[in-house]
């Protein structure tokens, strides 16, 4: 049985990615448009939002790499060199850099309309047997296509909309809802928001450290396990905090299913980006 | 990963950079290793790519361990953040299987400085892919304990040179693919790519130090000469971020591709 993916209401669809994939599956691009909603408070996309569309391009991708197998994503990373700014579109250029017969490696590109490199991201996956209910990757790889309705849009800023709470600042640790508006395809939490509370929980504790204002610019999101239930809570080791940066290592845990733990992520935070 | 087999092939890199390994409990390994002079870098501590090939060697081993009885494993990606350049030593390397799935292993490593009061030199993910060996898995006793073997000279070349490193233009550096570089499975070691990127990411940052190092290994190299290519990406408050490139020439592939951050010599990290 093939299932619709994401249903009309859904982080994917209202953050208006669109697609273009060529006919080989070895190659695929994606806009996103930036709006203010997805911005931090300096004013730049979040490292969160651009890491949602390299997992939904990466992954994409990955599965047309792997068919008939299906994929499991085992992480994801995000350097982010140049701030992508409201009013802009930034331009995903994913390519397969390996598919074997058990892993899959991607990396893409970010670049802005002037084709200045915005950052460089990589996804890798586990090759998997491919069960009924994964989603058929062939009717979504036409030539160009948008996830977007007429309609969609967000809302609201995107952690607003994501539910973030935050439980202790100086400790980093907050607390996300698993909600039906940004599941993956699985029933789970998605990848970027995975990455987007992990990028939160770091920056509110390396700013917290630091006493500056500082934006995380790349995450290492090591995938382990699901988050279903929640919520998702983070637990926050600072590494270093130094003059004008900091690096941090944050564990989530799905409290609602007795904090089994579902990633870990290596987050660095700087000063705004150019 | 690799320590060494009974062919010698592997034994090298684990003569040269000294790791000692106990398997402490299941699933934990603990490696420790000098701050020996032939590791260290311009930054006065054990240079990045060193570290990195202890994290390989460490969260390897212990990746192969929890692989068995069914294979063997081989490193896919390897990420690291360097949070000290200056090290007293001993440094201990402190591993534990985050992940154990049908066919991979995801594992945790940390590296302490148990001379600077067990301060926190760098935090780093290895994950392996499990295979099965054409003749099976290897066979330890456990827990597995190992020593560098006796033997080893005191006085061992530094890091460049004892690869030799040549450049190859303002943004690359080579090695010819020696004997003694290769692992068990014939193809040059792990840890020695690593080095290899953060000698080309100082080769093209003009002497800046490498804090960071996303590394995913997508083919062997197995003729050489093998070449890591920096392109800078972008300056940032922490340093320089590249796109790094290894290649292995005499194949004509790309081999492996990482993203490094390089910080200045004179910047605190």
């Amino acid at each position: 049985m093939s299932v619709v993916y994401p249903p009309d209401n859904h982080l994917l669809r209202d953050l208006r990615f669109s697609f273009e994939h060529d006919g080989e599956g070895r190659r695929s691009r994606a806009w996103m448009p930036v709006v203010a909603e997805l911005c931090t408070d300096l004013g730049h996309a979040r490292a969160g939002a651009l890491a949602t569309l390299v997992d939904v391009i990466g992954g994409g991708l990955a599965a047309s790499a792997a068919a008939p197998g299906w994929i499991a994503t085992a992480d994801l990373t995000l350097h982010l060199v140049r701030a992508a700014r409201p009013g802009s579109v930034v331009e995903a250029r994913a390519n397969v850099l390996r598919a074997g017969r058990t892993t899959v490696v991607i990396e893409v590109a970010l670049v802005d309309e002037h084709e200045h490199d915005i950052g460089l991201a990589t996804m890798s996956f586990a090759v998997l047997p491919r069960r009924d209910t994964n989603p058929d990757v062939s009717s979504i790889r036409q030539p160009s296509s948008t996830m977007a309705r007429p309609e969609s849009r967000l809302a609201g800023p995107l952690l607003d909309q994501l539910g973030v709470q935050v439980r202790d600042r100086a400790r980093g640790e907050i607390d996300v809802p698993v909600i039906d508006w940004s599941l993956n395809s699985m029933g789970a939490m998605q990848g970027g928001v995975v990455a987007t509370v992990a990028e939160v929980a770091a920056e509110t504790a390396l700013r917290a450290a630091t006493n500056e204002p500082l934006v995380v610019n790349d995450l290492y999101v090591t995938y382990l396990g699901f988050g279903k239930v929640g919520p998702v809570r983070s637990i926050v080791d600072v590494l270093a905090a130094a003059d004008g940066h900091g690096s941090a290592r944050v564990e989530l845990v799905d409290t609602g299913a007795e904090n089994r733990q579902m990633t870990v992520v290596h987050a660095v935070a700087t000063r705004g980006l150019a | 990963m690799s320590f060494g087999d009974e062919s010698g092939r592997g034994r090298e890199v684990g003569w040269y950079t000294g790791v000692s390994m106990r398997e402490t409990e299941e699933l934990r390994l603990v490696g420790r290793a000098a701050v020996a002079p032939h590791l260290l870098g311009p930054a006065g501590g054990v240079r990045t790519g060193a570290l990195l090939t202890m994290i390989d060697n460490v969260g390897g081993l212990n990746g192969g361990l929890a692989a068995l009885p069914e294979g063997w494993v081989v490193s896919t990606n390897l990420a690291a953040r360097v949070v000290e350049l200056a090290h007293v030593g001993p440094l201990r390397i402190d591993s534990s299987v985050l992940r154990r799935g049908r066919n991979n292993v995801v594992t945790g490593v940390q590296i302490h400085d148990e001379g600077a009061h067990d301060a926190l030199v760098a935090s780093g993910v290895l994950t392996s892919a499990i295979l099965v060996p054409e003749n099976g898995p290897p066979q330890w006793s456990r827990p597995v304990e190992l020593e560098p073997p006796a033997g080893v000279p005191t006085h061992l070349p530094s890091i460049p040179d004892w690869l030799g490193v040549r450049a190859a233009g303002d943004h690359a550096v080579e090695i010819d693919l020696a004997d003694g570089l290769r692992n068990p499975w014939g193809i040059l070691h792990g840890g020695v790519v690593a080095t290899l990127v953060d000698l080309s990411a100082e080769h093209a940052t003009n002497g800046a130090h490498t804090t960071d190092v996303v590394l995913h290994f997508l083919a062997p190299n197995r003729v050489g000469p093998v070449r890591a290519i920096a392109r800078p990406l972008g300056e940032r408050s922490d340093g320089t971020v590249l796109r790094v490139e290894v290649r292995d020439e005499g194949a004509d592939r790309t081999t492996a591709l990482a993203i490094v951050t390089a910080a200045p010599a004179d910047q605190a990290i």
